[in-house]
């Protein structure tokens, strides 16, 4: 049996929470929150679905060094940049790219770091290969590539072994905005789903296929949390 | 005297001290986020064991350890 496939059969509730567009400094917010409650054992496996205005995220290898663009090409375009605690470098979060933050505890996941991320690169490669796009890892450099072209990036942070932050896919993103950096400190070339697929999909759409194939992999069953009656709720 | 070594995070060679939370000399609530190491573009907090002192720094910051390497001491 491959590793990143479970060892237990025992099915996981967990709870699916589409934002949809929200801005980051919010999301952000909420998944330490929810962090906090996961790790208290207060609400079950929650996995937050988002696309966010443009930003560019430092994990704690990364440098502001590896911003390209000058601080006035930042404002004029809207982009703010955020030091945040996940791992990795740079990265760039914007209209047309789903992100994936899964607030869950991998101690129901074999208290493996290795596992969960190829269990996150192994549900995009699936779905892609759904779609017809034939996707795979990149030894050394966690994420998922079509040939040489990076299409979902990962970076997580851990704290009692509950996650948080997580997944990044690209859709349809703007590469002038990927151009103002050097994405994980490297120069990488990225793609985005609509390129390689004939009609193109809605973020809905690959939300909705993508966490079809975390289901199995990380023993969930989904229910759909609503976004309006939650953010009644927390705001 | 107690030793912080690095616990088994799974299938990973190796990790990156990525910082110290604590300096030498610090006193510590067990429990208490003591240093952020990353592998994998994975960040992962390790706690104090347990209340005392932060007496010694084993691997530094940027310094990299496996499975069960001192990481610190605490008295």
């Amino acid at each position: 049996m491959t590793s990143w496939l479970r060892s237990s059969e025992k099915t996981l509730e967990a709870v699916h929470l589409p934002l949809g567009h929200a801005d980051y400094a919010t999301t952000y917010r909420l998944q330490r929150r929810l962090h906090s409650l996961r790790s208290h054992g207060e609400i079950v496996d929650t996995v937050l679905t988002v696309e966010h205005n443009p930003v560019f995220t430092i994990g704690r290898s990364g440098s502001a060094l590896n911003v390209l663009a000058p601080p006035e090409v930042l404002q004029q375009e809207g982009i703010l940049i955020y030091e945040v605690e996940r791992g990795g470098n740079i990265t760039y979060h914007g209209p047309g790219q789903l992100v994936i933050y899964p607030i869950i505890d991998l101690r129901d996941q074999g208290h493996d770091l290795h596992r969960y991320i190829r269990n996150l690169e192994q549900a995009v490669i699936n779905f892609l290969s759904e779609v017809g796009v034939r996707g795979r890892r990149h030894p050394g450099f966690p994420g998922v590539w079509v040939n040489s072209y990076k299409i979902a990036s990962v970076g997580v942070y851990v704290k009692h072994w509950v996650t948080r932050h997580g997944l990044a896919l690209n859709i349809a993103v703007d590469k002038a905005h990927f151009g103002m950096i050097n994405p994980c400190g490297m120069e990488i070339e990225v793609v985005s789903l609509n390129e390689l697929i004939e009609g193109p999909l809605t973020l809905e759409e690959v939300a909705t296929g993508l966490l079809t194939k975390m289901e199995p992999l990380f023993g969930w069953r989904f229910t759909r949390a609503n976004p309006h009656k939650f953010w009644e709720g927390w705001q | 005297m107690s030793e912080v070594r690095l616990p088994n995070l799974g299938e990973i060679d190796e990790v990156t001290v990525v910082d110290w939370l604590k300096k030498e000399g610090e006193t510590l609530k067990a429990g208490e986020d003591l240093l952020e190491v990353e592998t994998e573009k994975t960040t992962f907090v390790i706690e104090a064991p347990q209340a005392g002192q932060l007496v010694r720094i084993v691997k530094k910051k940027g310094e990299r350890a496996c499975l069960d390497d001192l990481l610190a001491e605490i008295e």
